[in-house]
């Protein structure tokens, strides 16, 4: 946040511009809304219902939502769904966060290095680049979990190593017309080391590109995790994860359709509401659109 | 679903002990007796009409003796014949042979050492060609060729000195006395000689993806991915074939293959069958057939027992009495499934009915633990001399039920301080080495304990074949019990039904004591077939539902 | 353009090395491997185990295993598939045809109603449509393609009973409008992503030609806006797409594979997941290989293309 001050000088970056555009931005403010809705369900919504996640009680299965005191029902085995869906949020969002962390810091490493150095060293981490984006990546992820003990956290590395690309190329983009600028140049005068110029110098003002990008890519991530898990390479039960809830939902889909639709849905608000950020910082950022 | 259940195991042993007693006499009557059903309507005369047989898996093996997987079976079935084949009793009947060698007929000799078939001599090859002695000499060469990427090689690895004798009689001398060689040929389909004798790579001859048999049924074609489709045989020497076309549909998911069967796309479901949650719904459709079949394999959870947790009987037992195996088939598997003791399935007449039932009680499964100083710990979790009883438990990832009883067992196991954490597998990771070599905790798996019906188990029991120490065989449990070891190889080197029947009760027996693996049920298959599609009677000691297609007809 | 081209072409097959032996890598770290389907078969015992193995050639170092399909495959033998011993291009070309078929129709589904959104949106820019294109369309790329898909089985197969729930045909019935049936719902549910992503495409290059100096003159010229719109803006605004259409086939890819799962579709995606359950590694590899291929190919022709219609870009 301090970055955004920098940049905007003078003012608090609450009366900053970007923070009025942002304001201003409808769909931005409602996915906001909805992401911390969501995000105290998740966290509070466990302790304020009846059932654990995990209790099974093979008397109540497939009971349909609003049966008792199973607001939306229950599972296969009994579970209650709500409780699940929550559980499965915690883990699902912060699958979703780890693995933006996690991407974007590997995206801004390559991409400021990339940017700054140029030369053969650029050309060879943009070309990886490339590589990874021409393949679909699905491909690569299914093989890679199978090759891993499936897991939290081997599910977030899997898709950061399938995610960082974008923010990689933004920020060499970003980087790449920073390097000429003034300040870099006086810095350079002054003698100060690469490492200080990349890192403290450029990267701060290529900030806004990364977070839009980390926004969307929170997004992609929680998606990611619900194709993985819903074929099978995923997330591994009893842990709920809005994904693995599917996975099987698709055989009940005729007697007990609840299944299917519940958590989807709640994926579905999720990443919308990441999505609707996402445009709203790139509003207020004033990113260009070509740069995604 | 009791009921039906029921009324096939109550079908009398002594009456099986005397069929196969008389099983090569009356072959010579009646060589055609194979799979006949009872309720047998007049057949057409001329085949008419197409069975659409619905598979979850794809076969794409169709040179028998290549390595292949149980689906492939239900082409192997249909194309080809083997030298005897084993019908819904548990009975071998010839088929390519004339009758079924045995000690007493002189086939076999006294020592079991000497082998003689008398082959027929009215059957051909689709291609018009006979069929002869010299065919099964290939064949039996072919599998043995260490070039050819053969399937089992157990059995046929201890033939010797081949010699065909006449176009219609063949003899070979076995290494060592090995009786479950008879069952075996019942799996082992002859392939022409004329044919890949001229290929220089039998793996990759044009033959495997455009097979000749002299089976029942021809092949047609194969749309990859999709379907395989054969024709009806007219030469066909046996029974049948009565249908025109039989084809294969290939239909990946379980839920639409239970659609297709619904909405009569499919006449016949045959490998994985209809799903178990479908089974009430199914049972109630109008002009469909659905039927209970007890399969092969036993469900169980495999322990490994070289684990410190699972050394001690006391615990086996313990965890075992935690099962609530009536709500696990009741509810889990919507009462598919039946209870058994044994790795025997409970068609084959060396079943062993006798042993003590298991009851589900948490006071007795903590009390055993008690008794033998498993003790709970501060975290609730039992344990002793420094070993926690806390284990990890794998199934096949993706198998819903599977993992819902891994889930509900998670649940009851912790109500007797032991804990017990899911880490569960893709098929092909489960069972490469981390099954082989016994690299697990536990799983929880359907196992078939049999080759071809045969009662002989020891690759899964015998402690001679534990990968892990070196062995050679499936006993991933690492089970590992001296007197089972002696009755195994006594029951290998018998060919007398009765003697041998008294030897795999005993194993039985032994193995319920020392608890090796938790049996929850035996597996049973929902087979679907629609009305009016007669003689397709269920085989449990063949892996397919379409064993014998050459007798399926439709009703007039 | 000679150099360039040489130099694109040299990236490419650089490109599709490193895919390669990554792809390689990564499929012979899973444990288990392709003799994994006989485990549970009480009558392969280690000794069959380890002959298949050698017999396959699965014993050998994995360096010399790469270099030695790496090699066929230079030669154009990409190998045989273990499962069935049928050429891997013969695998792959039979589910082409589903896969193809079912792309196709999802991308003109995508195209016709995207471009229809994009140019509406753009002339009637902060309209109401505008805007709920505009909300759609994120809503749209928001949806777990797979969920729809489950959705789309519920209440057009399960409920209303209009459509098949899976599978591209009734078996016996090989009739095209049988194969239309079957392919309206998952052609819908791949091309949903797409349609978002067209729309936004095109209502921005449609703003941009818009805004361009010759629209103005034949506005001035007194043509009616319909054929302004037909004539130029489509015209113009179609050329970058071709970009966008070779950008976006990884994804289409990545949407078919989970789509055909879905519906039981007889098509690559799921040879793929089959394939890769039974650690078919010649199969998965080829496939692999041939998306590789296809994406390259595609990147390759828009690069030659952008550059005829753009010399300048052939400098950057």
């Amino acid at each position: 946040m301090t970055a955004i001050a920098a940049k905007s000088g003078q003012d608090r970056w609450w009366n900053s511009r970007t923070t009025h555009r942002f304001l201003g931005h409808h769909l931005a403010l409602l996915g906001m809304v909805m992401i911390v809705c969501l995000t105290l369900a998740c966290v509070l919504g466990p302790h304020l219902l009846p059932y654990d996640s995990l209790y099974i009680d093979l008397r109540a299965r497939f009971s349909p939502p609003l049966t008792g005191y199973h607001y939306l029902g229950t599972d296969p085995l009994g579970r209650d769904v709500a409780a699940r869906l929550f559980m499965a949020g915690r883990t699902s969002l912060l699958v979703g966060f780890s693995a933006m962390l996690l991407s974007t810091l590997i995206g801004t490493f390559v991409g400021v290095i990339a940017g700054y150095r140029g030369g053969w060293i650029g050309t060879i981490l943009m070309r990886t680049v490339d590589g990874f984006l021409s393949f679909p990546s699905i491909f690569l992820v299914l093989a890679l979990a199978a090759a891993l003990k499936p897991g939290p956290i081997m599910i977030t590395v899997v898709i950061a190593a399938s995610s960082w690309m974008e923010v990689a190329r933004i920020v060499e983009a970003e980087v790449r017309s920073l390097r000429e600028r003034e300040f870099v140049q006086a810095g350079r005068m002054l003698g100060l080391s690469g490492t200080h110029i990349m890192f403290r110098e450029i990267l701060p003002n290529a900030i806004g590109p990364i977070i839009v990008a980390a926004t969307l890519t929170v997004a992609r991530a929680i998606l990611m995790e619900a194709y993985i898990s819903f074929l099978g390479y995923g997330i591994q039960p009893p842990l709920p994860s809005w994904g693995n809830m599917l996975n099987g939902a698709q055989q009940y889909l005729n007697s007990a359709p609840w299944l299917a639709i519940i958590p989807g849905a709640a994926i579905t608000i999720a990443v919308t509401s990441f999505n609707f950020i996402g445009d709203g910082l790139r509003d207020a950022f004033d990113v260009r659109a070509d740069h995604s | 679903m009791t009921k039906d259940l029921t009324t096939k195991s109550t079908y009398s042993r002594r009456d099986a002990l005397r069929l196969m007693a008389a099983g090569s006499v009356a072959s010579f009557v009646a060589p055609n007796l194979l799979g006949k059903p009872a309720y047998a309507q007049t057949p057409p005369t001329t085949p008419s009409g197409r069975v659409v047989v619905g598979l979850s898996q794809e076969p794409t093996v169709f040179n028998p003796l290549m390595a292949h997987i149980e689906v492939d079976d239900a082409v192997h079935f249909s194309v080809f014949d083997a030298l005897f084949r084993i019908d819904p009793k548990g009975v071998l009947q010839p088929n390519l042979a004339a009758e079924v060698p045995s000690q007493k007929n002189g086939g076999i000799s006294q020592d079991g050492l000497q082998w003689r078939i008398r082959l027929r001599d009215d059957v051909r090859w689709h291609d018009g060609k006979p069929f002869t002695a010299d065919d099964v000499k290939f064949t039996l060469e072919l599998i043995t060729n260490p070039k050819f990427r053969a399937w089992r090689t157990g059995g046929h690895s201890l033939v010797r000195d081949i010699k065909v004798v006449s176009p219609t009689e063949i003899t070979w001398r076995m290494e060592s006395v090995f009786a479950p060689y008879m069952s075996f040929l019942a799996e082992t389909f002859i392939v022409p000689k004329h044919i890949l004798e001229k290929e220089a790579d039998p793996n990759a001859a044009a033959f495997n993806q455009a097979p000749v048999g002299t089976g029942a049924f021809k092949w047609a074609r194969r749309i990859a991915g999709d379907h395989i489709e054969l024709v009806a045989n007219t030469e066909y020497f046996g029974e049948g074939p009565y249908v025109e076309r039989v084809v294969f549909k290939y239909i990946p998911d379980m839920t639409v293959l239970y659609t297709q069967f619904k909405s009569g796309d499919i006449d016949l479901t045959d490998q994985a069958y209809i799903s178990a949650d479908h089974y009430q719904e199914a049972s109630k459709l109008p002009r469909r057939v659905v039927k209970l079949q007890p399969g092969a394999s036993v469900e169980s959870i495999y322990l490994n027992l070289e684990k410190p947790q699972f050394k001690d009987p006391a615990v086996r037992r313990a965890l075992y009495a935690a099962i609530d195996r009536k709500a696990i088939i009741d509810a889990i598997y919507y009462g598919v499934g039946t209870v058994t003791e044994t790795f025997m399935p409970q068609q084959s007449y060396y079943y062993n009915p006798d042993l003590p039932a298991q009851e589900f009680n948490l006071n007795l499964a903590r009390k055993l633990l008690d008794e033998a100083g498993w003790l709970p710990g501060p975290d609730g979790v039992r344990g002793k001399n420094g070993v926690r009883l806390a284990f990890a438990n794998s199934t096949t990832s993706g198998n819903n039920l599977r993992e819902q009883v891994q889930q509900f067992l998670q649940q009851t196991f912790a109500e007797i301080g032991v804990e017990m954490t899911i880490s569960n597998l893709p098929a092909a990771v489960m069972f490469g080495e981390f099954w082989l070599k016994s690299q697990f905790d536990s799983a929880i798996s359907g196992v078939a304990h049999l080759i071809a019906a045969d009662p002989d188990a020891t690759n899964r029991l015998h402690s001679s074949a534990i990968v892990a120490k070196g062995g050679k065989g499936s006993n991933v449990g690492q089970y590992s019990n001296p007197e089972v070891d002696a009755l195994l190889k006594k029951g290998a080197q018998t060919f007398d039904p009765e003697a041998r029947r008294a030897i795999y009760l005993r194993v039985q027996e032994i193995v319920r004591q020392d608890l090796p693996f938790l049996p929850l049920f035996s597996a049973t298959y929902v087979i679907g077939r629609k009305e009016g599609l007669e003689g397709s009677e269920s085989n449990a000691n063949t892996r397919t539902a379409s064993w014998h297609a050459a007798g399926w007809h439709w009703k007039r | 353009m000679r150099g360039f081209l040489i130099n694109r072409l040299c990236q490419s097959l650089v490109l599709l090395l490193i895919v390669s032996v990554i792809g390689f890598v990564v499929l012979n770290l899973i444990p288990g491997g392709p003799l994994a389907q006989f485990g549970l078969d009480p009558s392969m015992t280690q000794d069959d185990l380890n002959r298949l193995k050698e017999q396959l050639g699965l014993n050998r170092p994995l360096w010399m295993q790469y270099l030695d399909w790496a090699w066929r495959l230079v030669q154009g033998d990409w190998g045989h598939s273990f499962r069935d011993g049928a050429s891997v291009l013969d695998v792959i070309g039979r589910h082409l045809f589903a896969t193809l078929l079912l792309m196709g129709s999802s991308t003109i589904i995508a195209i016709a109603i995207g471009t229809w959104i994009g140019i509406r949106g753009a002339t009637h820019r902060y309209s109401v449509f505008d805007y709920l294109a505009t909300v759609g369309a994120m809503v749209a790329l928001s949806i777990p393609t797979f969920w729809f898909g489950l959705v789309g089985i519920y209440v057009f197969s399960l409920q209303l009973g209009w459509l098949p729930a899976g599978n591209m045909y009734t078996i016996g019935d090989g009739s095209a409008l049988n194969y239309m049936h079957h392919l309206i719902l998952p052609s819908i549910v791949l091309a949903l992503v797409h349609v978002a992503i067209w729309s936004r495409y095109m209502r921005s290059a449609t703003l941009d030609v818009i805004s361009q100096e010759f629209v103005k003159t034949a506005r001035a010229k007194g043509l009616s806006e319909r054929r302004i719109l037909m004539k130029h803006v489509v015209g113009n605004a179609l050329l970058p797409m071709i970009t966008l259409a070779g950008m976006q086939l990884p994804s289409v890819l990545t949407g078919a594979l989970v789509t055909e799962t879905v519906f039981t579709w007889p098509g690559m995606g799921r040879l793929f997941l089959d394939s890769l359950g039974y650690s078919d590694y010649p199969v998965v590899m080829g496939l692999l290989m041939f998306s590789a291929i296809l994406v390259v190919l595609c990147n390759l022709i828009t690069d030659i293309v952008v550059a005829i219609i753009d010399p300048r870009i052939r400098l950057s």
